[in-house]
């Protein structure tokens, strides 16, 4: 059998695949303590685990040199999607949400608005689709500042509890879409390792359900 | 700006000795092998009106064409797609010739791609049209060739996958749904993405949804095709199988069946591709290395309504999984006395190639001293007594 590799997001999506695996029988230990190594060898299983960041995730299943990869589906919107999108995992569970200063009226003036994000095509097609014209900023860190220091009316931002926009007076004002972790393959790696990877794939779908 | 002297642009790159044999060795095999079964070349321009293929239902986005303006300001595109300007060439230069016409080519296509993605913004093309030549004939033709040309490039471990528009449209047509809803019905076979799939369907019942719901599993070989088959009773998407398994017949009976593969969620593309479609996959590419399929609406669209199909190898793609080439190393230094250039000269194209060059040196010593610089094995000096041969230790 083909020894596949597959990406899987650091940080809490690591957790919960683990976890996952491990409920398909999967022997993670070394992944559960890797030191410094960011590939590890399954040891019950014919699967290499690389440890990589989201964006990255996408880009080695992309070139084809990880047959699959687990990500957020905030990054398959953002980062656009040549590959195949498998399966829902139902874990890292949150919402892109448009949120504005408590109380602020977004629509509520002829003047174009500036919204402020991580995700600016994510907030940019938002936008499109409902026909309103915004112009975009890109922020890295926290976005939840742009509005408070005056640069932006609102911000599209990844939403779990909302506790962060509440504790800086933010609320969320329109639900754009859900997220959750994807199991995602590459279209060559499908069609040249069809039971590996669908084995795979079953295995973690009997492990959801 | 100095860093623009020593970079090329991105997804650009030179290639030097090793990168050129392999690339010319593959076209070059490629290329006898089109003229072989007579099809003729044609070269178009590096640049074209970027009316052209905004015009011709092309579904490239306009992001992804170099753009340049002309000195009286129209908007130019770099040429990001071999098959359409040869549409044009078959419907204006070539409309009062018999056909079906066979036309190969070989050259760049040009595309923006985002920064630092590490995907090349030109890609050598190598591939064919068969124009004016319908059904079943010209079909089998076009992936015989498709086969054909890489196994002439030397590839072993490869497939060809069919797919066919008809058998998603007839499906989704037989649901009754609006063209948005299609889309998105489209997008999710093309993406394989199973949950958003189910969520679409969702309520609807019967043979079509069903069928839909399994689109995305059935790839694979012609057993594929006996399952698709019994999964509907779909009179349009039942013929699309018919038409493989016919297809199929014909190349097995031809021994090329071992490379063919189906995947009936083949929707790529779907606005611009007529009938067949298909893609070549092999071990160690990440992404296509062949795509084709019918167009037989696209050389209407210039006047002249000629149903047609053809293919492109991504010769790039497909040298990256052969093995790479022993290139021939430099083993003489052939030097000469006054005089003697032409006879230096004869020695040279008598040695075999790439193994022998000129010394541009007047002293035997210099030559020596530049043969050692270059740690080769002889030297061959040529003077009116003859040639003499003087062997170099390895490095000391």
């Amino acid at each position: 059998m083909q020894n596949l590799k597959i990406a899987v997001t650091k940080g809490r999506l690591l957790d919960e695949s683990l976890t996952l695996f491990e409920k398909m029988g999967l022997d993670c230990k070394p992944v559960r303590n890797p030191g410094r190594r960011l590939i590890h060898q399954i040891p019950n299983y014919p699967l290499q685990v690389v440890m990589a960041k989201a964006p990255d995730v996408i880009t080695y299943v992309e070139h084809g040199v990880c047959s699959m990869g687990i990500v957020g589906k905030d990054t398959i919107l953002e980062q656009g999607n040549s590959f195949y999108e498998v399966l829902d995992l139902g874990f890292g569970a949150c919402r892109f949400a448009l949120a504005v200063m408590d109380g602020f009226d977004f629509y509520g003036d002829y003047k174009k608005r500036r919204v402020a994000t991580k995700y600016p095509n994510v907030a940019r097609s938002y936008f499109l689709s409902k026909g309103i014209d915004v112009s975009v900023i890109k922020i890295e860190g926290s976005v939840e500042i742009a509005p408070l220091l005056g640069l932006s009316d609102g911000i599209v931002d990844i939403v779990q509890t909302g506790g962060t926009l509440k504790a800086n007076g933010l609320s969320v004002i329109e639900d754009i879409r859900r997220i959750s972790a994807r199991l995602i393959v590459n279209t060559a790696a499908m069609k040249l390792y069809k039971p590996e990877i669908f084995g795979f794939i079953e295995k973690c779908r009997a492990s959801l359900a | 700006m100095e860093i623009y002297k020593v970079n090329t642009p991105e997804g650009t790159r030179d290639r030097l000795f090793a990168e050129c044999v392999e690339k010319r060795y593959v076209q070059h095999a490629m290329i006898s092998l089109f003229e072989k079964r007579g099809y003729s070349e044609v070269i178009t321009p590096e640049v074209e009106y970027y009316d052209l293929f905004v015009k011709a239902q092309n579904p490239l986005p306009q992001e992804s064409m170099l753009k340049l303006v002309d000195c009286e300001g129209r908007l130019l595109v770099l040429r990001p797609d071999c098959t359409t300007p040869i549409a044009r060439v078959a419907a204006t230069r070539l409309k009062d010739f018999p056909f079906p016409q066979r036309l190969y080519y070989n050259q760049n296509i040009f595309r923006a791609n985002g920064l630092d993605t590490g995907s090349d913004s030109d890609i050598t093309q190598c591939g064919i049209e068969l124009i004016g030549a319908p059904g079943l004939r010209g079909d089998v033709e076009a992936i015989a060739m498709a086969i054909d040309a890489l196994c002439s490039a030397g590839a072993e471990k490869f497939h060809i996958e069919l797919g066919h528009v008809d058998f998603f449209t007839g499906l989704a047509s037989g649901l009754g749904i609006g063209k948005k809803r299609k889309d998105a019905l489209r997008n999710c076979i093309e993406s394989k993405n199973f949950a958003m799939l189910e969520d679409l369907i969702g309520s609807i019942s019967g043979g079509e949804a069903d069928c839909l719901r399994k689109l995305p599993y059935l790839f694979g070989g012609a057993e594929v095709l006996e399952e698709a088959f019994s999964l509907t009773d779909n009179e349009v998407a039942r013929s699309a199988v018919k038409y493989l398994s016919t297809i199929y017949r014909e190349l097995d009976t031809a021994g090329r069946g071992k490379y063919v593969r189906f995947d009936l969620g083949l929707v790529q593309s779907i606005d611009y591709y007529s009938g067949l479609v298909y893609r070549g996959f092999m071990e160690g590419a990440g992404t296509v290395v062949l795509a084709g399929g019918r167009y037989d609406n696209l050389i209407g669209g210039f006047g002249l309504p000629l149903p047609s199909t053809g293919f492109a190898v991504y010769v790039d793609s497909l040298i990256s999984c052969l093995p790479p080439v022993e290139i021939t190393p430099l083993e003489t230094l052939v030097h000469y006395e006054p005089g003697m250039l032409s006879e230096a000269l004869d020695l040279l194209d008598s040695l075999p190639k790439g193994t022998a060059e000129l010394s541009p040196c007047t002293s035997f010593n210099e030559t020596m001293a530049l043969a050692r610089e270059k740690g080769l094995k002889q030297i061959l000096a040529v003077s009116e007594n003859g040639i003499t041969e003087a062997k170099l230790d390895a490095k000391p």
